[in-house]
């Protein structure tokens, strides 16, 4: 390119080869590639790149493309379903997961101690009493096994009461 | 020359929107070897073109309902295709891993092929051929872009301006200024 006039003419090669120029441009074009040597030969080094762009081979792609790209999809897919079931049942997982965990925490509780998590738990204040009643009652079945000293047994039996009754009375003022 | 199928374009995302996958399949088999075609003109590898055209159209696939009919499904798809393209190949010139002399093109690519217009129509050579690949390859990016879809892709002006989201007037110009450069470039190989 030599001058301003090359530079112009240079910018009009495209339209120039597409026939998309007003005709009083590619008058013009047509004017100066006749005298410039220097135009001519980059216009027809250009035509020649074009073609050889134009005739570039037309790659494919493999004979498994398809194949390969759905067996993709199908995986995609695969996971999308499972993704929805995963959120449209995380939360009643959840529900019996904690519900789950609330029987088995149950069930240990009764297995290790039956009586107080049964009965107690409610009146805690009472306990102690229930548990000296108990005992009282045990005191009981040994005043009806002997039957030698019934007043002695008896007294001991009122002892045993009035003992127990104390020590519920301690019990019960010991937890306030 | 193909036949223009009865079936365009449009109508089969719509079907395929609508649910019929045999839609999208009929696309697949449609575009796959352009886009293969278009992409390996950034990559020079086999290989990574076909995922990425697989990448392209599971994009597609995942995101059907984004297509409007405003646009041809043709320059909504290469949109897809040359931006997937063109952020893999900024990665690797970051990265620095392909230098132009590591750059190697598959072997039969530039073998001479009978187009059907004769013989005096075998234009190519290998080595011109791998020449020119480099050139393009050497082009800064938008100059490199436009001439695979015009001249190789062989595009209207008009698709690579929806596609490129330029003034018409713009991608003419870029066009000329491509192929301006191209044969500066190549020039050495005509003495």
């Amino acid at each position: 390119m030599q001058n301003t006039d090359c530079t112009f003419i240079c910018e009009q090669f495209t339209d120039y080869q597409e026939n998309s120029l007003s005709s009083e441009i590619r008058a013009k074009v047509d004017t100066h590639l006749a005298s410039c040597s220097s135009c001519r030969d980059v216009f027809q080094e250009l035509i020649s790149v074009i073609d050889s762009l134009h005739n570039f081979p037309t790659l494919k792609a493999s004979t498994d493309f398809t194949s390969t790209l759905l067996s993709q999809i199908d995986t995609l897919n695969q996971e999308t379903v499972w993704r929805k079931i995963y959120h449209a049942s995380y939360t009643k997982v959840a529900g019996y997961a904690i519900a789950a965990g609330l029987i088995v925490a149950i069930g240990i509780n009764i297995w290790i101690d039956p009586i107080s998590t049964i009965q107690g738990g409610v009146k805690s204040d009472f306990a102690g009493e229930q548990t000296n009643q108990i005992q009282s009652e045990e005191s009981l079945a040994g005043v009806t096994d002997s039957s030698t000293n019934l007043t002695a047994d008896s007294l001991m039996l009122q002892n045993t009461t009035i003992n127990s009754q104390n020590q519920s009375v301690q019990l019960v003022s010991g937890k306030k | 020359m193909s036949e223009k199928p009865t079936v365009t374009d449009e109508q089969l995302i719509a079907a395929f929107q609508g649910g019929d996958d045999r839609a999208f399949v009929e696309l697949v088999d449609r575009y796959k070897d352009r886009l293969v075609n278009f992409v390996y003109r950034f990559l020079h590898d086999m290989t990574d073109a076909e995922d990425m055209v697989q990448e392209t159209f599971l994009k597609v696939y995942k995101n059907k309902h984004a297509y409007r009919e405003i646009a041809k499904f043709s320059t909504w798809i290469y949109t897809i295709a040359g931006n997937l393209a063109r952020s893999e190949l900024r990665k690797r010139k970051r990265r620095k891993t392909y230098t132009m002399s590591e750059l190697s093109f598959d072997n039969n690519e530039f073998t001479p092929v009978d187009t059907g217009k004769g013989t005096e129509a075998i234009v190519f050579n290998s080595y011109a051929g791998e020449e020119i690949m480099k050139a393009i390859y050497n082009l800064p990016e938008p100059f490199q872009t436009i001439i695979i879809l015009r001249d190789i892709q062989e595009l209207s002006y008009e698709d690579i301006s929806t596609i490129l989201d330029i003034p018409m007037g713009t991608v003419k110009s870029r066009v000329n200024r491509a192929r301006l450069k191209l044969q500066e470039t190549l020039s050495y190989l005509k003495e």
